[in-house]
C-alpha cells in the first residue's frame, strides 16, 4: 500500500517536474517571480509613457516607488467589491490606493500585477 | 520576630502592586516574559548610535531617549524637528504631497561628518516644492500601547465628518497611503505603534532595519558614496521588536488624586465642550497581551482629525489639510512643558486660548467662564 502511494505521487511528481524543466519563455516585460510588492498611494500615472509612481512606506520613513507598466500587465480593480474586472492604466487615477507585484530590471522597476484595492479617502 | 518580617515584606509587596505606574514604569501585571521583553527593550530605546554603527547620514537624534527623555525614557523632549509637505487643494491628484520623493516629510537637522564632509550641509534641505515647514515638538509615549489596541471601531464611532449632530466638531479619520485608519502622529497619519517605531529608526536616527531596509536620500538625490559606512540592515529585527515591546508596554501616568476644585474642573471641561474631541476615556479591544486587552485608557482624545483654524495651520499629511489636527490625547498632560503640537504654547491654558475652528466654541466657552471656574478646569488638566 505504502509503496503504491509512493509510485502514485512519484507518477503525478514527474510530470511536472519534466515541464517545469521545459524551456519556456515568459513575455519579455514580466519577471518571471515577483521580487517585491507595494501596496500605497497613486501619486503620478503617465500614461503615454506608461508609468506609476506609489508612495508607500513605514510610518513617517516614505518613498516613492516608480514602476513602469507594460501593456501585457494585467491590472484589475477590487475596489468597493469589486471581483477584479480588468480596467485600463488610464483608469487609474492619484489617491488610487493599489497592490503591486513588481520586479527590478537595468531599466529600473517593471510591474508584474497591479490591483486597485480601494481610495484614500476618510471612509474609502 | 522573623514572620513579622515576612508579614511587612509582603504588605510592602501587595502595596508596590497596588501603586499606581509612575512614569516610565511598565503597564501592571505584565508576564515575566512580557516584563523581561521590556526591560530588554529600553537598552535598545536608551542607546545612542554612531556613525559606525549605522547612525544617519541625516539624523534627528542619536537615541530614541535624545527626543523622549524628560522626566525618563518615554517622556517628553525639548527638541523640535522639522517636516515639510506641499498642499496643492482641487488639483487632479491628491491634495498632499508628503514630499516623499525629495527626502520629506522629515527634514533632518543634523548630518554626520561624513556628509558634511560630502556635500557641505549642516542638515537636510528642504525642496522648494514645500509649501508648509512645520515645527514638531517630541511628546510622551506613554500609554501608546493601549491607543494602538483600541479598535478602529471604537474610533470611528466618533466620527461625524458632517456634523449631523449640529455641535459644531465633526472629527474625521485619517488614512495612511494603503487606506488603512490612521492614528499615531500629530496628524494621525500612521496606522500602528509598531509602524511608528520601525519608521523612526529611519526618520530620526537614520538607521536602517528589516522593516525599512532602504537608507533613503538627501533631498530626493542618492546619498554620496562612502558617506554610510555601515552595512544595512543596520539594526536587527529582534532589536526592533524590543524597542516594540519597550514603548508598547509603557504604562500611562496615573492621574493624580483629584482635588474637589479638580473634580469640578473635570465636570467644567465637559460642560465647555473640551470632552467633544478629548473623549475621556477609549477602550482596548483583543489583544494578545492581557495588559492591554479590553482596558479602559483615559486617554483625553478621540484620535480624529479636527480643524484647529488657520492661525494652527502648518502641514497637510495623507488626509489631514493644513488646519487639521488629531486631538492631542491629554494623559500625561502634566509632564508637559510646552504645549500643542509646536510647542509655541507655554501653559495648557494658552494652548486652550489658541484653538480656533473646531475648538472656537468650548475656547470661547472657557474664556466666559468665572474665574473660580476656569482655575478650576486648569486645576483638573494638572491631574492627568
Amino acid at each position: 500500500m505504502h509503496r503504491v502511494t509512493l509510485l502514485s505521487l512519484a507518477s503525478l511528481i514527474a510530470p511536472l517536474a519534466l515541464a517545469a524543466q521545459q524551456p519556456t519563455s515568459p513575455p519579455a516585460a514580466q519577471p518571471t517571480v515577483p521580487h517585491d510588492s507595494v501596496r500605497g498611494a497613486i501619486r503620478a500615472v503617465d500614461v503615454r509613457a506608461r508609468t506609476l509612481e506609489v508612495t508607500t512606506g513605514v510610518g513617517y520613513a516614505l518613498r516613492v516607488v516608480r514602476l513602469q507598466v507594460p501593456a501585457s500587465v494585467p491590472i484589475t480593480d477590487r475596489k468597493g467589491g469589486s471581483q477584479g474586472e480588468p480596467i485600463k492604466l488610464a483608469e487609474l487615477k492619484p489617491g488610487d490606493v493599489i497592490r503591486a507585484a513588481f520586479g527590478g530590471r537595468a531599466t529600473g522597476f517593471v510591474a508584474y500585477t497591479i490591483e486597485r484595492v480601494g481610495r484614500m479617502e476618510s471612509t474609502p | 520576630m522573623t514572620r513579622g518580617w515576612i508579614a511587612l515584606a509582603a504588605m510592602c509587596s501587595v502595596a508596590a502592586c497596588r501603586r499606581p505606574p509612575q512614569p516610565g514604569e511598565p503597564l501592571r501585571g505584565l508576564s515575566a516574559a512580557e516584563r523581561a521583553r521590556f526591560d530588554s527593550g529600553k537598552v535598545v530605546f536608551d542607546s545612542a548610535f554612531t556613525p559606525e554603527k549605522g547612525l544617519g547620514p541625516l539624523f534627528n537624534g542619536r537615541a530614541c531617549a535624545s527626543c523622549h527623555e524628560d522626566p525618563v525614557s518615554g517622556g517628553v523632549g525639548e527638541e523640535v524637528e522639522h517636516h515639510a509637505t506641499a498642499f496643492h487643494p482641487g488639483g487632479p491628484g491628491r491634495a498632499c504631497d508628503e514630499l516623499a520623493a525629495l527626502g520629506g516629510p522629515v527634514f533632518q537637522d543634523s548630518v554626520t561628518p561624513l556628509l558634511r564632509a560630502a556635500l557641505g550641509i549642516e542638515k537636510e534641505p528642504v525642496p522648494p516644492q514645500a509649501t508648509a515647514i512645520a515645527e514638531r515638538t517630541s511628546p510622551d509615549i506613554f500609554g501608546f500601547g493601549l491607543l494602538d489596541a483600541v479598535p478602529d471601531s471604537e474610533i470611528l464611532k466618533y466620527a461625524d465628518p458632517d456634523d449631523r449632530n449640529g455641535d459644531g466638531i465633526s472629527g474625521r479619520p485619517n488614512r495612511f497611503l494603503d487606506g488603512r485608519l490612521g492614528r499615531f502622529g500629530r496628524k494621525a497619519f500612521v496606522p500602528t505603534l509598531r509602524e511608528f517605531n520601525d519608521g523612526a529608526f529611519l526618520a530620526e536616527i537614520g538607521i536602517t532595519s528589516p522593516s525599512v531596509p532602504d537608507e533613503g536620500t538627501v533631498a530626493g538625490k542618492p546619498l554620496p558614496a562612502g558617506t554610510d559606512p555601515a552595512p544595512d540592515p543596520e539594526l536587527g529585527a529582534h532589536s526592533l521588536e524590543l524597542t516594540d515591546a519597550f514603548v508598547r508596554l509603557l504604562a500611562p501616568p496615573a492621574p493624580l488624586k483629584q482635588s474637589s476644585e479638580a473634580r469640578r474642573g473635570s465636570a467644567i471641561f465637559a460642560q465647555v465642550g473640551c470632552a467633544g474631541c478629548h473623549v475621556p476615556t477609549l477602550r482596548t479591544g483583543d489583544n494578545p497581551i492581557p495588559a492591554l486587552s479590553h482596558k479602559e485608557v483615559a486617554a483625553y482624545t478621540d484620535l480624529l482629525l479636527h480643524d484647529m483654524g488657520p492661525a494652527l495651520a502648518d502641514i497637510c499629511f495623507g488626509l489631514a489639510t493644513p488646519s487639521e489636527f488629531r486631538t492631542e490625547p491629554l494623559m500625561g498632560l502634566r509632564l508637559a512643558t510646552h504645549f500643542l503640537h509646536d510647542g509655541r504654547a507655554k501653559t495648557p491654558e494658552q494652548a486652550i486660548q489658541m484653538h480656533d475652528g473646531e475648538g472656537a466654541r468650548a475656547r470661547d466657552m472657557f474664556e466666559a467662564l468665572p474665574a473660580a471656574d476656569r482655575a478650576a478646569l486648569l486645576m483638573f488638566l494638572k491631574t492627568l
